[in-house]
């Protein structure tokens, strides 16, 4: 069973978010995205002040077999990228909720977290099978 | 309806991914390619790869009929040899390529892949003359491919070493495991010194479960079909449908070095004008020089100007970059040349490099 931390919120896509200071969110791909995608090559990260709605594409991962797109789970606009990532795809592996952090994301609408789902509703979603 | 091999539930209580190939449920991978295409070439990977096609060519004109089918010279083998070669077209297109394996004068084994059983099938049977059967073994003959390093150590543990000892690369010979017959070829699809195993269906199980045991001192491990293809790649080794295809000639694809029958063979005028003057295409090896995982299908460019696509790519997991080959316009590309490849809208650059990418490990 991969690990689901209770204090993200989640998307049926498989991103995670974390709700920081001042109406900033950090997102990340879960646990469980990364043991489908297996090892992670290669990381495509979205520019910086990027307005982006929510469910945009932002960020592509890739692994040997596959091409997976990362989504944007709220609206508003890209402040940071994990660049480390560029140089070191592993870490999204090893580390999917802490180092394997992909973009920083100021929010605009905060009414848009409480659409996302906790770790319960997570889990389910991921025990579906989805 | 999906076809399964001997061994699909092994692979089931073995965890494996599934995916559809070719109409069969095949295990894609067991762990991850990553680590399976690791372990092949230091070790040792057990691949199933039962899902390709057998057909045993027997009668007193089995060898002219070889000879007509294709374009390599057929005296290059002898009793217990093998060779790579095609099926080609009129065109000089490919219909698939295959593995020959001479048993006798009036008997062979031809391999092809699944994904064309039955086109090779009807092929053959359409140029089929009197005095040759073709019988189809594939549906109760399994095929695993034992490779890496630590192969012929694991399969001694199975089968008399010293006659294993004596097999050449391309050579065959027959071993008895548990009482039935086996075929061991000392070949393969990685670049890794490795054997191919041909046996009924009913014996595959207990096979596999032998290889699997005897070589877990060793290291081996199962392989899927994600680790063979990254495997072959590094090795450029062509995959029908991808370096080669119906319309795409045998020149084309970069293996001119199979033309070299004398005799009158299907798409001998084409090969030969082409062997000679050149093609439209050549295939092309390449690594890329940026970030980034070319993939099949991407297109090619040089100075802004399309010159092709991306026939296979990947991340390589040995040289740790992207690597693939291309199918590009002639005199487009010499060694050392720099390119792009369209990735995602973005233009990455590329290398043609020298073919293959890694060398033959044995």
């Amino acid at each position: 069973m991969s690990s689901i931390p209770e204090n993200l919120k989640y998307t049926k896509d498989h991103e995670w978010i974390r709700i920081d200071e001042g109406g900033v969110g950090t997102c990340g791909i879960t646990d469980h995205a990364q043991e489908l995608l297996t090892d992670i090559v290669f990381v495509e990260l979205p520019e910086t002040n990027r307005e982006v709605r929510k469910g945009e594409q932002v960020a592509v991962v890739e692994s040997v077999k596959a091409v997976s797109d990362v989504y944007s789970p709220v609206s508003g606009r890209i402040i940071e990228v994990n660049a480390a990532l560029e140089d070191s795809p592993e870490i999204l592996n090893s580390d999917p909720y802490g180092e394997g952090w992909i973009f920083r994301i100021e929010i605009k609408a905060g009414g848009e977290i409480d659409e996302l789902m906790d770790h319960e509703k997570y889990e389910d979603h991921v025990e579906s099978g989805d | 309806m999906i076809l399964k091999t001997a061994l699909h539930d092994e692979h089931v209580k073995l965890g494996a991914k599934m995916v559809e190939f070719a109409g069969w449920d095949m295990p894609v991978m067991y762990t991850t390619v990553m680590d399976e295409h690791n372990a092949t070439r230091t070790k040792a990977g057990l691949f199933d790869v039962s899902h390709m096609a057998e057909f045993r060519i027997k009668g007193p004109a089995a060898d002219s009929f070889i000879r007509k089918m294709i374009p390599t010279k057929l005296d290059k083998i002898a009793p217990g040899k093998s060779m790579y070669s095609a099926l080609c077209r009129d065109s000089g297109g490919v219909v698939d390529d295959i593995f020959v394996y001479m048993i006798g004068k009036n008997e062979y084994y031809m391999v092809s892949n699944a994904g064309t059983h039955e086109k090779d099938l009807s092929w053959l049977n359409e140029h089929l003359t009197a005095g040759v059967d073709i019988i189809d073994e594939s549906s109760a003959t399994a095929k695993l491919d034992l490779q890496g390093p630590a192969s012929r150590g694991i399969l001694s543990g199975i089968v008399d070493g010293s006659t294993l000892g004596r097999l050449a690369r391309f050579g065959f010979d027959y071993f008895s495991f548990e009482g039935a017959k086996m075929m061991v070829a000392q070949s393969g699809y990685t670049g890794e010194f490795g054997y191919e195993l041909y046996i009924s269906n009913e014996y595959a199980p207990s096979l596999w479960g032998a290889l699997i045991e005897n070589g877990a001192a060793a290291g081996l491990k199962p392989a899927g079909l994600g680790a063979r293809d990254t495997l072959r790649l590094e090795s450029c080794l062509s995959l029908y449908g991808h370096e080669l295809g119906d319309s795409i000639s045998l020149i084309e694809s970069g293996l001119k070095w199979l033309v070299s029958s004398e005799d009158e063979y299907i798409g001998k005028k084409a090969l030969e004008k082409q062997a000679n003057e050149g093609a439209a295409r050549t295939i092309v090896v390449f690594e890329a020089t940026d970030k980034g995982v070319p993939r099949d299908g991407y297109e090619v460019f040089r100075d802004s100007k399309k010159i092709g696509y991306v026939t296979s790519g990947t991340f390589s997991p040995t040289f740790r970059k992207g690597i693939g080959m291309a199918l590009v316009e002639s005199s487009s590309l010499s060694l050392g040349d720099t390119f792009s490849i369209l990735i995602r809208d973005k233009h990455v650059g590329a290398r043609v490099v020298k073919r293959p990418l890694y060398k033959y490990n044995g």
